[in-house]
């Protein structure tokens, strides 16, 4: 056993740091440290990644010949968490951790000639279509349909939860391209242009004042059949690998440790009597239990990607990280609120920014609670915390 | 002890539950959004119709002279049907600190019972949290004989459709309540909704004149204290109504959802989430009646706020288990506008936080 990271790495620490600083605009760090969203716009995500791509970083864990890095697995961890804390937006995630590494694992030469570069650079936004009103928890019974008639698809169906659907050029939907076999055996990975006639989107208020998310009808949309990534019926097993493929994103670590950093910051600013909150026993209490919990949560991240030997399944593991960060995100964003007492409470409009016509209150009243409100989300998306019970219990235990 | 209700509370429980479920769908709260001041003043109207305003109004002053367990039997119902309005303030509080004044303010309290008049308690200021026995940095000065008054609040709750505000004020070193209209001149309201869409407002004083002393000193003390517990009362039987609502929302759709082939009951895991949520709705409605019963037997102001803070804690837990838990339940639907369980998050959210979180009733308990 070795705990000590590699003293290397701090020049390649410092090297990502000053460039960041030199490339992320000063209006998209100010516009992302005072976002009240789940996430970031989209727009902001297709910037970043055109200036990234600048030096060859839009998506540096792909493959070295579609334009990764090449980057050891703890660089790529250094160089998330500095984008992280220098509050850059967040990649497509559609296209860099999700459809991106299915088209390189299961496309063929021209998807892949055809989709990486574009995805790469941020051209556009890539929407998923997996979830559908009736089939959250069990995806595998999906009933969007596709319908071979010669050289396309006819796809009728309906799509919900779609992150920034409205905003998206390319959509990767899961089809059911055959009834008659089993669930898992039917289903077809179909990349659709969101413009195509037959699609329509509609962005769905959410608790917090944004509409991101979205559903997604399809009738009778016509797709050409070199669409169809991979092989007919094996949709089901990209499915699979994509949401394998990064174990350890779901732990949202960079921003459990950023946000318990913020919540600290608020603490101290905000005051009883004078007297700033951290130095308040019940709330110094609530910090310091998350403060503890983060730290575990980073290193059980650094034993996934040291490849600990495990004799659990790798992936009761990931499902561990994925149930730890996503309770750490809700107490820690439903803390900085309670910090704010009743001050928390004021609705602020969602889109235009207030805060020049409040100058009794902090900044960060703004959007700290819209920010614990969507969070709530954090416990339900990719596997609800039930869901993933239910994957260590059997996978660690065989239960 | 009877837990049953009395005939004028099954009277009251009967025509809220059909007015309030009718009236205050879930579409017509969303379009309240839209109104000025968030107040249905159609509805208002037939509160007063109903007698609801008249609760506590005592009956020598053309009231009913309900109990708190009354008001807590109609304050259940407006929080099982989601009805964020300026209920507390100005059917508890506002009549609480008008009958206790130096003079009671009859001609005032009609007006509310009437429908007419609604009032708003405007305390907090920049930089309180959860200040109600500091003094207060609004001054209140005798001029000519009448009061003038001067000050930034922050976070009125129920300001922006009040017709009159009770505003806390320093008097020569003394607390004072001080009555005024709120179209006086030189009161500059500043109003927005909170996440339940009740209505709040930042005002401020410039040489406000025209106001009239309810109290002051020690009485306004105890005056603004009672009002708070009587109102933290009625703001924690609009929750326990709300968990209930959450209760009725998520079995229904435990039995209507199907994943892998069956309702989503029948999955032990969520049976036990809902079992929960159950435990600590039941225990909630328990320690709201402990509350109530201290408040109902005019118990010594220490004891009321004992037994009001360990309510109000405990209420404070329970409703993250209950809303926070309804919206697991749902799914993705939960954190949607557009389903019952967000509306019911934020109400509770927003009821918790007013008048005093836990760690104010902690600090309250460990002083008294």
């Amino acid at each position: 056993m070795d705990f000590i990271p590699d003293p290397s790495l701090d020049a390649f620490r410092h090297e990502i740091r000053e460039a960041i600083n030199a490339d992320l605009p000063t209006d998209l760090k100010e516009k992302q440290i005072a976002y009240a969203g789940s996430q970031n716009e989209p727009e902001d995500s297709l910037t970043w990644m055109r200036i990234l791509d600048k030096r060859g970083w839009a998506v540096p864990h792909w493959p070295v010949e579609h334009g990764g890095t090449g980057w050891s697995p703890m660089q790529l961890y250094i160089f998330n968490e500095e984008c992280t804390n220098a509050f850059a937006p967040d990649i497509c995630w559609g296209s860099s951790h999700m459809c991106g590494p299915v088209i390189y694992t299961f496309g063929s030469d021209a998807q892949k000639e055809r989709f990486l570069p574009e995805m790469r650079r941020g051209d556009y936004y890539l929407a998923q279509g997996f979830s559908e009103p009736g089939n959250g928890s069990d995806l595998a019974r999906l009933r969007t349909s596709a319908r071979r008639e010669g050289d396309r698809y006819i796809v009728n169906g309906q799509k919900i939860w779609t992150s920034s659907g409205y905003f998206a050029e390319w959509g990767f939907f899961l089809v059911r391209t055959d009834p008659t076999v089993k669930p898992q055996a039917g289903i077809s990975f179909l990349m659709i242009k969101m413009d195509t006639p037959g699609i329509t989107v509609r962005r769905i208020p959410q608790l917090n004042g944004e509409s991101d998310l979205c559903e997604v009808f399809l009738d009778n949309v016509e797709v050409p059949a070199g669409n169809l990534i991979g092989e007919e019926g094996k949709g089901w097993s990209y499915a699979k690998f994509l949401l394998d493929h990064e174990r350890t994103t779901s732990s949202f670590i960079f921003f459990n440790k950023r946000e318990v950093a913020r919540a600290r910051a608020i603490a101290e600013a905000e005051t009883q009597d004078g007297v700033p909150l951290i130095r308040n026993p019940v709330f110094r209490d609530r910090l310091t239990r998350l403060e503890a919990e983060a730290t575990a949560l980073e290193w059980s991240v650094l034993r996934e990607l040291s490849k600990e030997e495990f004799k659990y399944h790798p992936t009761a593991a990931a499902s561990t990280l994925k149930v730890a960060g996503s309770r750490l995100q809700q107490a820690i964003c439903e803390l900085e609120m309670d910090l704010l007492g009743a001050r928390s409470l004021r609705k602020f409009a969602y889109d235009a920014h207030d805060r020049d016509a409040a100058p009794l209150w902090p900044d960060y009243s703004e959007t700290v609670t819209p920010r614990a409100l969507v969070m709530r989300a954090s416990t339900i998306y990719g596997g609800t915390l039930q869901i993933q019970k239910g994957i260590i219990s059997k996978l660690a235990f065989d239960l | 002890m009877d837990f049953n209700p009395s005939d004028l509370q099954r009277m009251l429980l009967d025509s809220a539950e059909r007015f309030l479920a009718d009236r205050f769908t879930l579409e017509h709260r969303r379009g309240l959004r839209a109104t000025a001041d968030g107040l249905d003043t159609e509805a208002w109207s037939t509160f007063a119709e109903l007698g609801w305003l008249s609760l506590r109004v005592p009956e020598a002053l053309g009231g009913l002279g309900g109990t708190m367990a009354d008001v807590a039997t109609l304050a259940t119902a407006l929080g099982y049907n989601c009805v964020a309005s300026p209920f507390t303030s100005s059917v508890v509080i506002a009549p609480t600190i008008l009958t206790g004044a130096d003079q009671p303010q009859e001609a005032l309290l009609e007006a509310i019972v009437g429908g007419t008049a609604r009032v708003a308690l405007v305390h907090d200021e920049p930089g309180d949290r959860y200040a109600y026995d500091k003094p207060r940095g609004t001054t209140a000065a005798l001029r000519d004989g009448a009061i003038v008054l001067s000050g930034q609040k922050l976070l009125a709750v129920d300001a922006p459709s009040a017709s009159h505000l009770i505003v806390t004020a320093t008097i020569d070193g003394d607390l004072a309540l001080v009555l005024v209209p709120s179209d006086g001149a030189g009161i500059e309201k500043s109003p927005y909704p909170l996440y339940n869409d009740q209505r709040a407002a930042d005002i401020r004083f410039d040489d406000v004149a025209g106001g009239t002393l309810l109290a002051r000193g020690a009485a306004a003390q105890a005056l603004l204290t009672q009002a708070l517990d009587l109102g933290r009362i009625a703001d924690a039987a609009q929750m326990v109504g709300s968990m209930e609502a959450d209760l009725a929302i998520c079995s229904a759709y435990l039995k209507e959802r199907q994943q892998f082939g069956q309702p989503i009951g029948k999955f032990q895991a969520l049976q036990h989430i809902m079992a929960d949520m159950f435990v600590a709705t039941h225990q909630a409605r328990s320690i709201l009646y402990a509350a109530i019963a201290s408040a109902d037997a005019d118990a010594a102001p220490p004891a009321l706020a004992r037994m009001v803070s360990l309510m109000r804690i405990n209420l404070a837990e329970a409703y993250q288990v209950v809303a926070r838990q309804a919206i697991q339940l749902h799914g993705g639907y939960g954190i949607t506008d557009e389903y019952e369980v967000s509306h019911h998050y934020r109400h509770q959210l927003v009821l918790e936080k007013l008048y005093g979180d836990v760690d104010h009733h902690q600090r309250r308990l460990a002083a008294l």
